[in-house]
């Protein structure tokens, strides 16, 4: 190591998942960008496996038989929960961000989290006992 | 017009990320919430089981206010999650021809899934029985 | 002060030229109600003159001793011992992140400096304008002649905390945004273009690491959330009044 390496740099990008004396937000920050990119691959995929509606009843409803398997219902989990925790952080964003709130920001952080984190359990508990 | 000449060192403004992105940036994330629901709901909740398979899918779509339903949140969504990601590399500080390309791709990149996702929204619609 | 020892270990990040970084050990008897500078002094003092650190006042008005301990950014004047390790415990001492090293915990802060006052942020300002707890309704005309200090002591902790800051150089980072905020953009529209940019403003991600740190009452966060509405509220006016709304010509410096 060089003190160079004390700079900015872009090699340093995965400090930004790093939670190590993080607060709060500084963890919910982390989580939205993995989650916000997340979401992104499973959108560009969603678009693409749609496709199969365009080719016919069968091509649609044997898709839908082949996602009916621990696998692929492990990672509809994950992208809800990415969703969940995505959106109420966004929802905490947008009020911030207008100005608002910021006093009580800890507060509402912590009760949309844990919605989300409620949201997430209830999923899971449908999804993996159905 | 004033000219601020900048002291040696500090980088001139650029005009790569504005108010008017952030903005849709920003507008976009709870119009996204709202239309995910409403989709989420549909999906696993219409009907016996969802839309869990092609005549149900058909049969969702021939209500006509759910096709352009869906093709206002595709473009929500692509151009909010687009908008993310080039967040995301402009926190990475790309140089100006860099961030042009990535520009082009992502604008391109993003009107290749709304037309085509407009597309299949057609094919749908048209595949649906009459009477 | 007591007459209670603590045993600490510290571990002190060296860099000196282009030598390869590597942390000394030391062991020190400390008082855990002293500070952590006071740990780092006598390390200089007793042990190891070469060691290379900022200081000054000693009591968070200069912000020059910002340090990271144990992985997170303190004024280390105003850190007590006890309040970051035990009895037997270790103390890693490391400069600020996202500046250059200048030699063992000193680093260069000049960017700092320089965006501070390329948005003309106050260190002084007249009491009227100044956030401060329970102000008066309405200042009387007496009051006028008062000014305090800007609660910014320039330490550069919330930069080294910040996400962004670690990844983009470029970025003006928490203090100058808070720094743009306090000047106001209705007061100086021609910081708009400044901070209305891909490394200003919205280059913020809401982590709040740097009010997390900051040792004095700036709340950058805070701050970077009103700026964002006054760009916003600037950049609407500017849709309706184009006379009103200043346009500046940047001269680009090349390094």
């Amino acid at each position: 190591m060089n003190k160079v390496d004390n700079e900015p740099s872009r090699s340093k990008w995965i400090e930004w998942f790093n939670p190590q004396g993080r607060n709060l937000e500084g963890i919910t920050f982390s989580l939205n960008r993995i989650t916000g990119l997340g979401l992104t691959l499973y959108l560009f995929l969603h678009l693409i496996v749609l496709g199969t509606l365009a080719r016919g009843a069968n091509a649609y409803d044997n898709f839908i038989k082949l996602v009916h398997n621990p696998f692929f219902i492990f990672g509809e989990f994950l992208v809800v929960a990415a969703g969940l925790i995505h959106g109420f952080n966004g929802i905490r964003i947008v009020i911030t961000s207008l100005g608002i709130g910021v006093p009580t920001e800890k507060r509402l952080l912590v009760v949309l989290m844990a919605i989300a984190l409620i949201g997430t359990l209830i999923f899971a508990v449908r999804m993996f006992t159905a | 017009m004033a000219n601020v000449t900048l002291p040696k060192g500090v980088s001139a403004p650029k005009s790569g990320e504005n108010t008017w992105l952030w903005l849709w940036k920003l507008a976009s994330g709870p119009l996204i919430f709202i239309l995910i629901l409403i989709h989420f709901a549909v999906n696993h909740y219409l009907g016996s089981n969802g839309l869990l398979s092609y005549r149900e899918v058909l049969s969702y779509y021939s209500n006509s206010i759910v096709p352009v339903m869906e093709g206002i949140f595709l473009v929500v969504v692509v151009s909010h999650s687009l908008l993310g990601l080039r967040s995301v590399i402009l926190d990475l500080h790309p140089s100006r021809s860099l961030l042009r390309a990535i520009d082009w791709i992502f604008l391109l990149g993003g009107t290749a899934a709304v037309v085509y996702g407009i597309w299949l929204l057609n094919v749908i619609v048209a595949s649906i029985p009459k009477g | 002060m007591s007459n209670i020892r603590w045993k600490v270990t510290f571990q002190i990040y060296r860099a000196k030229g282009d030598g390869p970084v590597h942390f000394d050990t030391f062991f020190l008897d400390v008082d855990p109600d002293e500070y952590v500078l006071d740990g780092v002094e006598r390390l200089w003092a007793f042990h190891d003159r070469s060691l290379c650190y900022r200081h000054a006042c000693h009591h968070s008005t200069c912000g020059a001793c910002g340090m990271r301990v144990n992985g997170v950014e303190k004024l280390t004047c105003i850190t007590p011992i006890r309040e970051v390790t035990t009895d037997g415990g270790t103390l890693r001492i490391e400069p600020l992140r996202n500046f250059p090293v200048v030699s063992d915990l000193a680093v260069d802060m000049g960017s700092l400096y320089l965006r501070m006052d390329q948005v003309h942020a106050k260190s002084v300002l007249p009491v009227t304008e100044a956030e401060i707890e329970k102000s008066p309704r309405d200042w009387s005309a007496e009051d006028q002649q008062y000014i305090r200090l800007s609660d910014c002591i320039e330490c550069g902790l919330c930069i080294s905390a910040c996400p962004i800051s670690a990844t983009d150089a470029d970025y003006l980072g928490p203090a100058v945004l808070a720094g743009a905020q306090q000047t106001g953009l209705s007061k100086d529209p021609a910081l708009v273009e400044i901070v209305d940019s891909e490394d200003g403003v919205w280059r913020c991600h809401s982590a709040y690491e740097c009010t997390a740190v900051c040792p004095s009452f700036v709340d950058p966060a805070r701050r970077i959330m009103n700026l964002r509405r006054q760009v916003l509220g600037q950049r609407w006016q500017g849709l309706f009044n184009r006379k009103g709304a200043q346009n500046l010509a940047v001269e680009e410096v090349t390094r």
